[in-house]
């Protein structure tokens, strides 16, 4: 089941509303935490008892560090002197500390297991082939519970913060279950914060009009992206991707960009839905993409794509690993050896490659996802090095780097290089991916091209939907950047130029929509992560 | 109060317009019939006598009959009169409705809705089939026929049907092996209410010159030998023509590979077998006409067009 279909959407969402709705205020968090689990049933049956397992850990151990930072204060009242006051606190930081690592280890094995056993059973019993040992690892088949790899991080942020005294550990059951259950950020995210949501997901408040009906544009407008551009789409990016060397390098790179397209709708698509579905019940959650496609480099990429994901890995493994003692000692080393740009860079290499290694893996266990990863971290850090020089050389050269024209060429370059990343990131095994890549280069004719477009069971008129439907997207993407607020200036419009354009996108998507005959829809792709 | 009203008005607006948008975009051919007709019984969509034979049936049909199959390597104009969990008396109200704009020559029927008891309807079927056939679902790709047209030189305006009835499905879900169809000395029997209901379907097809061919398409869990016996005794009782294509396997259905659930329905590999069969019965018995080189008939070129490139062969 995916958040697009008309059940979720249009049957249990306005149930939840209703009875939401209906019932006093206090009872409304259990409302919704109900309906998440039945949600979670749904769609992972049994497998619901480990989301409920990760929320008890968080919970208890939470509460646990809670009471232990009681104490200390305690403590600390009733001493004066700082050495001793630094003692206490170091000793309850350690206690704290194993109630931090024991809980981890609790939720991280789960993922572990459910995400990544199998992808290292096989690496494993291919090292031992190598070897010409004859013996191999069972591979053990099983389901994972839906959004487990976004659960999990939500988890591991709950007991950091909890332990770094972000956020108070909450006495309230139902809001810590509720907060990595609600059911529409469990199977893509975004992956929120505690103290993000903390407020409004168990206020209670009720559904009001001006919520649902905003609620509701933004669940359309997802809706649109998903069936309009990205269902679309799908069927040639299928093609291409499985018999990529019966086409050109610019067709092969055409299944590239559509790819990114089909991805980007897809998932920003559902992120519509997911924040269209939340603010229906009062509850804001953060934004997931800030126009991507409009970055100058690979690392702002990453500050605009799936931005949750990339905060979580800064926030959590970026500035824990380059501020660690190891890492501090390393970078000081250099200092003294080179020089500061030196030190600096060294101290990014170490955290970026966790980073990275960890946003691969995280993606899926696959050598494609690896790659995807280091094709990454290599562009940042290439990113880096070379930043001091192009700045250098832009001064001498007298080039205006705020230069509209330079800033294109940026932009651009960005953009084919997220291509290709994408293309790894797609492809069915690394193999596909190099082959793919190379017939970019090495085959790149335009001869065939119009009739290659057109074998891939889109027609024209595909094309010319997929082509309007971009404007609009882009439109609409522009006047965000610009920091307008596109559904609060709809709103203020008289009543018939805004119904008209309500009207206008939910029968663009009921007639233009890829669904049907000669269409695949597109799985919900993040849902595997 | 004034928030339920504007609802309201906007819901009702919407439907309006879908209501309009639908006229556009559905094969409109009989003007007497509504919008929520059409999308019960599909062949409403056909041009006028264009339809030389109907296959009807429950949802055996709708999975194992492909019309675009027999047209492509037949040039038979045949229809798939199916819905899902359909009664006999269902079936004869299609046959009335198909023969009212068509006039078919021959009529298939699928022999599992003869020993469907009229008392054991479910409601749920008629939600799921009006929910399955939503006009403007079905139908909105027809937007191509009238859309952008300068792109390609393509004043064409006629909108199709692409499935003719079937419902194309791919995917696979091994039957074990059981013991299928194994000799059995029993009869099951039909309801009394269903006898009387064939007989008005054999009388109404004589009297309208329209062939009955009895079929059991391969179905591993609801058919069974003592239906078979059952069917025999009913087919020389009434003179009739009955081909069970479940007996030794005649068709050569692979249970693993061809049914998308087990052996209840057969998928699109599954179909395309039982669809040349019948084509071939068709054909051999010299009882409908290939239309394929014929002007009228040309929707039915276009239809296969985007019909073979949504299956996946």
């Amino acid at each position: 089941m995916s958040y697009f279909g008309l059940f979720p959407l249009f049957v249990f969402l306005p149930l939840v509303i209703i009875i939401y709705n209906i019932l006093p205020k206090k009872v409304r968090p259990i409302v919704l935490l109900i309906a998440s689990y039945i949600f979670f049933y749904i769609i992972s049956n049994k497998l619901i008892v480990f989301v409920i397992l990760s929320s008890l850990s968080i919970y208890i151990a939470g509460l646990i560090m809670k009471e232990i930072d009681k104490d200390r204060d305690k403590l600390l009242e009733k001493v004066q002197e700082k050495e001793e006051k630094k003692l206490i606190k170091s000793k309850y930081k350690k206690r704290k500390k194993v109630i931090l690592i024991l809980t981890i280890l609790f939720n991280v094995s789960f993922l572990f297991f459910f995400k990544n056993l199998n992808f290292f059973t096989l690496t494993f019993n291919d090292i031992l082939k190598f070897l010409n040992i004859d013996y191999s690892f069972k591979i053990i088949k099983h389901l994972a519970p839906i959004g487990i790899s976004f659960y999990t991080l939500e988890a591991i942020s709950y007991l950091v913060d909890s332990y770094n005294e972000k956020i108070v550990p909450s006495n309230n059951i139902i809001k810590v279950l509720l907060y990595l259950s609600f059911f529409p950020t469990i199977m893509e995210g975004p992956i929120t914060r505690f103290n993000e949501i903390d407020s409004s997901i168990c206020s209670g408040e009720k559904v009001t009009y001006h919520n649902l009906c905003f609620g509701y544009q933004r669940i359309f407008y997802g809706l649109f992206k998903k069936y309009v551009i990205a269902d679309r789409l799908n069927i040639f990016v299928k093609l291409i991707f499985s018999s990529y060397l019966n086409y050109s390098g610019v067709t092969v790179l055409f299944g590239a960009i559509f790819y990114t397209i089909l991805l980007y709708m897809e998932f920003s698509g559902t992120m519509d839905v997911v924040i269209g579905a939340s603010e229906i019940f009062n509850v804001k959650l953060p934004e997931n993409f800030k126009a991507p496609f409009f970055s100058k480099n690979i690392s702002e990429f990453w500050s605009r794509w799936h931005i949750t994901l990339g905060t979580w890995l800064k926030d959590y493994i970026f500035y824990p690993v380059s501020l660690s003692k190891c890492v501090k000692k390393v970078a000081g080393l250099f200092k003294k050896l080179f020089n500061s740009h030196i030190s600096s860079l060294v101290m990014g290499f170490v955290a970026l490659f966790a980073v990275w290694s960890l946003n691969g893996l995280w993606h899926g266990a696959g050598w494609t996802f690896i790659l995807f990863g280091y094709y990454h971290f290599i562009l940042i850090f290439l990113g880096n090095i070379f930043e001091p020089f192009i700045s250098k050389i832009c001064l001498k050269l007298k080039i205006n780097r705020n230069n509209r024209i330079y800033k294109s060429l940026r932009i651009i370059k960005t953009t084919f290089l997220i291509f290709i990343g994408e293309l790894i990131f797609r492809a069915p095994t690394v193999n596909v991916a190099t082959g793919m890549i190379k017939r970019i280069f090495t085959n790149f004719t335009f001869n065939n091209f119009g009739s290659e477009m057109l074998s891939l069971k889109l027609d024209i008129k595909d094309y010319a939907i997929v082509i309007i439907s971009l404007i609009v997207v882009f439109v609409i993407s522009v006047l965000k950047e610009k920091g307008k607020n596109v559904r609060e200036s709809i709103s203020k419009k008289n009543i018939v130029i805004r119904w008209s354009l309500y009207y206008l996108l939910i029968l663009s998507i009921i007639v233009f929509g890829a669904y049907g005959v000669g269409y695949q829809p597109v799985e919900p792709i993040y849902a595997d992560f | 109060m004034k928030n339920v009203l504007k609802s309201f008005v906007f819901l009702l607006i919407l439907f309006i317009l879908v209501e309009l948008i639908s006229y556009a975009l559905v094969p409109y051919h009989n003007l007497k019939y509504s919008l929520y007709e059409i999308s019960k019984y599909e062949i409403l969509t056909e041009e006028k006598d264009t339809v030389d034979s109907i296959f009807v049936g429950d949802s055996l049909i709708y999975s194992a009959f492909s019309p675009m199959e027999v047209w492509n390597n037949y040039g038979f104009t045949t229809f798939a009169c199916a819905n899902s969990a359909q009664l006999l008396e269902d079936a004869y109200n299609y046959l009335e409705i198909a023969n009212d704009t068509q006039h078919p020559k021959v009529m298939f029927l699928e022999t599992n809705v003869i020993f469907r008891n009229p008392k054991n309807k479910v409601w749920y079927y008629d939600y799921k089939n009006i929910m399955s056939s939503l006009y403007i679902i079905n139908y909105h790709n027809n937007w191509k026929k009238f859309m952008f047209n300068f792109l390609n030189n393509d004043t064409k305006f006629s909108k199709v049907n692409v499935y003719k009835g079937f419902k194309y499905i791919n995917k696979t879900q091994s039957a074990k092996y059981r013991d299928y169809m194994k000799y059995s000395e029993k009869v099951t029997e039909i309801p009394k209410s269903n006898l009387d209901m064939f007989d008005k379907i054999v009388k109404y097809c004589n009297q309208n010159n329209i062939k009955l061919v009895l079929v059991s398409t391969p179905n591993m869990k609801a058919w069974s030998y003592s239906k078979h016996a059952r069917i025999l005794n009913l087919k020389d009782e009434y003179g009739l023509d009955f081909i069970d294509l479940n007996i030794d396997n005649p068709l050569g259905i692979d249970w693993k590979t061809e049914t998308r659930d087990k052996g209840n329905h057969l998928n699109y590999y599954g179909a395309v077998k039982v669809s040349n069969f019948i084509g071939e019965y068709l054909k051999t018995n010299n009882l409908v006409k290939d239309h394929r080189n014929d002007k009228k008939y040309e929707s039915w070129n276009e239809s296969y067009e985007i019909y073979s490139k949504s299956v996946i062969k």
